[in-house]
């Protein structure tokens, strides 16, 4: 009689494994590395067994069973290689095929098709049906991102659980029965939801296309680059296909710990932001009130005089698009070379910061039992990815509080409480260090936040000390402090350093402030494609946009994550050589050479980053 | 042989459809004597011992169902399927029309025996009439104080709700039945888990047939003995069938259990009709295999007909004459398969849509060399692969058919024709 | 025996053969290319074409079979929608971009196998030859077929130039 554990030992195609009670054939399967066909199935949705392709031999069940929905059992015998299953697998794709319409050829998912190329594997050489093809509508307009052709579709209900279990929004739907079953919305109203990008990734078909990325390539002649949304703040990890050195599209990357596989529609149809479809002009300096196209060097000298003639009243703003690496020498230039101290990231708000806001690990958004979403959608709004992992948290028991008030907050949360965690934006960072303060002393259990800051490296910003306050490692500035931007019209600024590295998180100046910037000696503006800002600048810096640098930018929750060089762009300086030929114009006698090498003197600055090293993890902030 | 009567004994006394004529001839005397006189674990063990197996097609021991149910799990639903779509079944709507009180007694009876404050009655939508007699039954009931809070002073409490379906045969399926109650589309569900440890609402429910609550009245009353007496070893009591076809009597007739075929064909239904030869019948209703004359001395039972070949199913015996043509026998009942196909499965949903093509071309000359083939092969890719039976039903007929009349099939391909357009008159 | 018998038929051997050797000295096989021309077979592999549907529309749907079929990768394939107002090929899906490399080519017909809408075939031409290598660079005005003399007047010519500048010859 063995002694009952959790772990449950089968057979798969004669190969013995064990794993956990509660694991599906398919999983026990494919931890042998024995890939079952499926199309329905999802590791992330529930078990619906509607496709019927993964039936293998069970001993002792007499009809064959679906992989995909049977959890084992002690000593289960499973066969996935005879012929009854080769036959029927062969049965059940000439099923699929006889409504799917031949559009291989005009189809964007061909040679990245699960259906084509199961087909391939385990399907009949040929079809028997010589019958008319049920016809449907083709190439709907779900949505503005979204093509739907109903005639492709074969129904695995993958997107229309996504919408049921993912994101909550059910928004699609199975309309009518039968082989009449189509998939919809509700009166065929355009989709609404932000998620839909990720219907096209877990489509098995080409029924759920993206309009972007229509007839853009086929996936054998894409470039592949991983990288990391450049959105917001929550460091979801992406892939960057390109093709004749331009972005075709955005996909997800699955980390476990951020994304968990998802991207929302704001980041993956963003990257028209970064494509750089024209020269976007050379380096320029004013001159008789028209901009000069100049080389860099000229730029550069240009740029340092002017910045060393303002000194200490020069002042930096760097976008918390930036990657570290850049950050770092932003920093360093304004702190050391110009002995300045007005530095700043933000953009009108005045907020504190300090590392306690990283906290929540967003994975750990699971293991709570109570989180409280202080701001409700605005925090989603922030960022949308969180969305699906507060949902997941909430299909798994996790009481997830969206309130607008503290006393709502608090109210909410039992005492009886053991892991809670609070989210909230930026901007209600007060509000949330006090609910978290009240909470603590209602509650048995940790209360940790976390605070959803701007920009994909609107932490990194923060760490590395892009604020007038506070220098890298949260390094207090006793009477070294400097001003915020919110004061420099009336601080005595001469000269302005705009680094506007991301489309997304731009300088966005207010009225008050164009004008303030006409009445300045020197505005240098260091953007990747041109800008508002340009009619201001005396020297315009053209940089690289996110996909054409190597770097690191720290997500939200203290994540330091590499972004790698996707799209060519050699004859633009990279934007931390600009940086560092500016300041070694000022005598600042910098060796970099690559961004690894700042890396490296940034993790020997902040000691923390010394643990992201090699530049993948968590800071870990530790004792301060 | 004669029919036994049970069920339909006191069909035709006046004004047994409401509850003053149902009263007279006995009614409601078996719940009140369940209610003051039997425990509800009592109440099960003797549905088990009286060997009642359910009359909505599958057949399970109703009382052994009952005893699924896991102790202390509460709340727990009582559904009645009164879905009946099988083609050729109407035996549910003659009880609910003729005598609905029956109905509403034995389902109050089963609801007490598990323990059910509240039982559901999920009603075909084309039965309308019958709808209106059973909202009438239950009003009667209502004010009589059999359905309600303490009933009778017993400390039961149990309401009924009577909810109408939409059109759909798939919803006869009851995982599909539970989550069209619900609200949902009418598609079945995986199981396990099954109803009754997780169905209506996520709660233990037993789904019985209405066929078989209106047995129980008479179990109570009599004792399960002596239903135990009724049939035979693995059948017991009668039931209802529904004979339609060629017959020249056409209607429902009650028989005990293991009677012969060929008495309910020929005693009772008057034999075939215009003095013709009997080529085939169905015992179970459009998903069941065909069987031929020299099946006719199988007994009216369960496992007996299982054996010859085929399965008692729904209770619908439809009969075909020498000039059926069974390849559009077939092509109707696949089309219907193919109608009523939810969409979930791949291999119903398709398979049913191809093989109704297939049989449509052969039915009208164009059937191509190895169709009959080309039938069983997909066949043999939609049954025991679907995901509810619906599928694996839409085979069994043409399977059976093509067994053992492959000749028509082949003879419909070589003349380009159907053989019988001339003569032959539809059936189903 | 047999060794005298070979030795006195030897010359008469030789003869024949000489004879054939003579008869093409009287009269040669040499065709005066490019006067005459020796008609290529009906599978003949030379310059490729696009063909069109009798109403004018391109077959090519720009899915790129082609391109991957190639055994070089001398083919580029982009692909862009049909509207209402610029309708290239009949149906969703045509090719915005398409050339050939004639040089990289090998004219080995896989892209004309691999093709679902028979839009490219290898056509007659073999006479390709010109002086500098970017002259090899094959668009898709250079590859369609022309248009019927009756749809001339009407068809919108497709939107991309030809990479070169002289007409050609080919």
């Amino acid at each position: 009689m063995a002694v009952a554990t959790d772990q449950v030992t089968l057979q798969v195609d004669g190969v013995s494994v064990t794993v956990p009670k509660g694991t599906l054939i398919l999983d026990a399967a494919k931890k042998l590395g024995i890939d079952i066909p499926i199309f329905c199935s999802h590791p992330k949705m529930e078990p619906v067994a509607v496709c019927r392709m993964c039936l293998i031999e069970v001993e002792k069940m007499p009809k064959l069973q679906p992989a995909c929905a049977i959890p084992v059992a002690e000593g289960m015998v499973v066969r996935t290689l005879t012929d009854k299953v080769k036959q029927y697998q062969q049965g059940v794709l000439e099923f699929l095929l006889i409504n799917h319409p031949l559009d291989c050829p005009i189809c964007d998912k061909g040679g990245e098709c699960p259906l084509q190329d199961q087909t391939f594997q385990y399907g009949p050489g040929a079809s028997r049906y010589d019958f008319q093809k049920a016809h449907f509508d083709k190439a709907v307009p779900l949505s503005d991102k979204i093509v739907l052709d109903r005639e492709r579709c074969i129904l695995c209900w993958r997107c229309t659980r996504f919408t049921e279990e993912i994101s909550g929004e059910r928004e699609l739907a199975l309309i009518k029965r039968g082989v009449h079953t189509i998939i919809g919305t509700f009166n065929d109203e355009p989709a609404q939801s932000v998620y839909q990008g990720n219907w096209t990734e877990i489509c098995p078909v080409g029924a759920l296309t993206s309009r972007q990325y229509r007839f853009i390539s086929r996936p054998w002649d894409l470039d592949r680059t991983p990288s990391v949304c450049p959105g917001c703040a929550m460091g979801c990890n992406i892939q960057i296909d390109s093709r004749h050195n331009k972005i075709g599209r955005f996909q997800s990357r699955e980390n476990l710990e951020v994304d968990d596989g998802w991207l929302c529609d704001q980041g993956r149809y963003s990257f028209p932001y970064f494509q750089r479809d024209q020269e976007f002009g050379s380096p320029s300096i004013r001159r008789d009130g028209q901009l000069a196209a100049v080389s860099y060097p000229e730029a550069v000298a240009e740029a340092a005089a002017r910045l060393q003639r303002a000194g200490s009243s020069a002042a930096g703003w760097a976008s918390p698009g930036a990657t570290n690496e850049e950050l770092f020498l932003f920093q360093r230039l304004f702190r050391e070379t110009l002995k300045s101290p007005h530095l700043d990231h933000r953009q009108q708000g005045i907020h504190e910061t300090d590392p306690e806001d990283i906290g929540l690990p967003i994975a750990d958004i699971e293991r709570c039992d109570h989180v409280v979403v202080l701001g409700g959608q605005e925090v989603i709004d922030a960022a949308p990815v969180l969305h699906l992992r507060l949902h997941k948290s909430q299909r798994h028991g996790v009481a997830v509080h969206r309130v607008d008030e503290v006393k709502a907050g608090l109210a909410a949360v039992p005492a009886e409480a053991t892991v809670v965690g609070v989210l909230a934006t930026a901007a209600r960072r007060a509000d949330a260090i006090t609910l978290q303060n009240q909470l603590v002393s209602k509650v048995k259990g940790s209360v940790r936040r976390l605070i959803v800051v701007r920009g994909p490296n609107g932490r990194g910003a923060k760490d590395l000390g892009i604020l007038p306050h506070l220098g890298p490692g949260y390094a207090v500035l006793n009477g070294r402090a400097g001003r915020p931007r919110a004061e420099w019209p009336k601080a005595g600024i001469r000269a302005l350093y705009i680094y506007d590295a991301s489309p997304l998180q731009e300088f966005g100046a207010t009225e008050a402030e164009l004008d303030w910037l006409r009445s300045l000696d020197t505005v240098i503006v260091q953007r990747f494609k041109p800008s508002v800002l340009d009619e201001y600048a005396h020297v315009v810096l053209p940089g690289r946009a996110f996909p054409e640098k190597d770097g690191t930018m720290t997500s939200m929750e203290g994540r330091v994550q590499r972004i790698a060089t996707g799209i060519d762009a050699a004859h633009v300086w990279d934007d931390w050589r600009i940086l560092q030929a500016v300041a070694n114009a000022m005598g600042a006698g910098w060796p970099y050479r690559t961004s690894e090498s700042i890396f490296a003197d940034l993790a020997k600055a902040v000691p923390a980053y010394a643990a992201a090293a090699p530049a993948q993890g968590r800071v870990l902030w530790g004792e301060r | 042989m004669a029919e036994k009567k049970i069920l339909t004994k006191d069909f035709g006394a006046p004004g047994l459809a409401h509850l003053a004529g149902y009263e007279q001839t006995g009614g409601y005397q078996a719940y009140q004597k369940a209610l003051k006189e039997l425990q509800p674990d009592a109440l099960v063990e003797m549905v088990k011992k009286s060997g009642l197996r359910g009359r909505g097609g599958a057949g399970f021991g109703t009382g052994q169902k009952w005893s699924f149910l896991p102790k202390g799990v509460y709340p727990r639903y009582l559904v009645i399927n009164a879905d009946e779509s099988e083609p050729g079944c109407f035996k549910d709507r003659y009880l609910l029309e003729a005598s609905p009180h029956q109905v509403v007694e034995g389902l109050l009876i089963a609801a007490f025996a598990i323990g059910c404050n509240l039982a559901f009655i999920y009603i075909r939508g084309e039965y309308l009439p019958q709808h209106e007699a059973l909202e009438w039954a239950l009003a009667e009931a209502r004010q009589a104080g059999y359905i309600g809070k303490n009933v009778l002073g017993s400390g039961f409490d149990v309401d009924v709700i009577l909810h109408r379906g939409a059109g759909a045969y798939i919803c006869g399926e009851e995982t599909a039945l539970l989550t069209s109650l619900e609200g949902y589309r009418g598609e079945p569900r995986l199981k396990p888990p099954f109803p009754a440890i997780k169905g209506l609402y996520g709660k233990p429910t037993v789904v019985n047939n209405v066929e078989t609550v209106a047995t129980l009245p008479h179990i109570v009353s009599n004792g399960p003995d002596w239903f135990a007496t009724i049939g035979t070893e693995t059948g017991k009591g009668t039931r209802l069938w529904c004979m339609s076809g060629h017959v020249n009597r056409p209607g429902n007739y009650e028989m005990e259990m293991g009677a012969p075929i060929r008495e309910l064909i020929y005693d009772l239904g008057g034999g075939v009709w215009k003095n013709r030869k009997l080529k085939a019948f169905q015992p179970g209703g459009a998903s069941m295999m065909v069987l031929l004359p020299q099946h006719l001395d199988v007994g009216l039972d369960f496992d007996a007909i299982q054996k010859a070949g085929s399965l008692a199913g729904a209770g619908a015996m439809v009969v075909m004459d020498e000039t059926t043509c069974m390849v559009d026998m077939c092509r109707r009942y696949v089309e219907f398969f193919h109608h009523e196909s939810c969409g979930k499965c791949t291999p119903c949903r398709e398979g049913t849509f191809w093989m109704t093509n297939v049989l449509t071309r052969i039915e009208e000359g164009e059937g191509k060399a190895g169709d009959a083939d080309l039938l069983l092969e997909m066949g043999n890719n939609i049954d025991g692969r679907s995901f509810c039976p619906l599928g694996d039903a839409s085979t069994w007929f043409p399977r059976s058919c093509i067994k053992y009349f492959r000749d028509e099939f082949e003879q419909h391909v070589t003349e380009h024709a159907c053989p019988f357009r001339k003569e032959r008159v539809m059936v189903a | 025996m047999s060794a005298l018998r070979d030795v006195l038929m030897g010359p008469i051997y030789i003869g024949k053969g000489l004879m054939t050797t003579l008869k093409h000295v009287v009269r040669p096989a040499t065709i005066q290319y490019p006067e005459q021309q020796k008609p290529v077979p009906p599978r003949h592999r030379g310059r490729h074409i696009l063909h069109r549907y009798a109403d004018g529309l391109e077959k090519c749907v720009g899915c790129e079979l082609c391109a991957v079929a190639c055994p070089v990768g001398c083919i580029v394939v982009e692909a862009a929608e049909n509207t209402p107002e610029h309708r290239v090929s009949p149906g969703e899906r045509y090719a915005k971009r398409y050339e050939i490399n004639l040089l990289r080519c090998i004219y080995c017909g896989m892209c004309e196998e691999a093709c679902p809408y028979d839009a490219i075939t290898m056509g007659p031409r073999y006479d390709l030859a010109d002086d500098h290598p970017d002259k090899f660079i094959a668009v898709k005005e250079d590859l369609l077929e022309p248009l019927s003399a009756s749809l001339r007047d009407t068809a919108r010519p497709s939107a991309a130039p030809s990479a070169q500048k002289e007409p050609r010859k080919w």
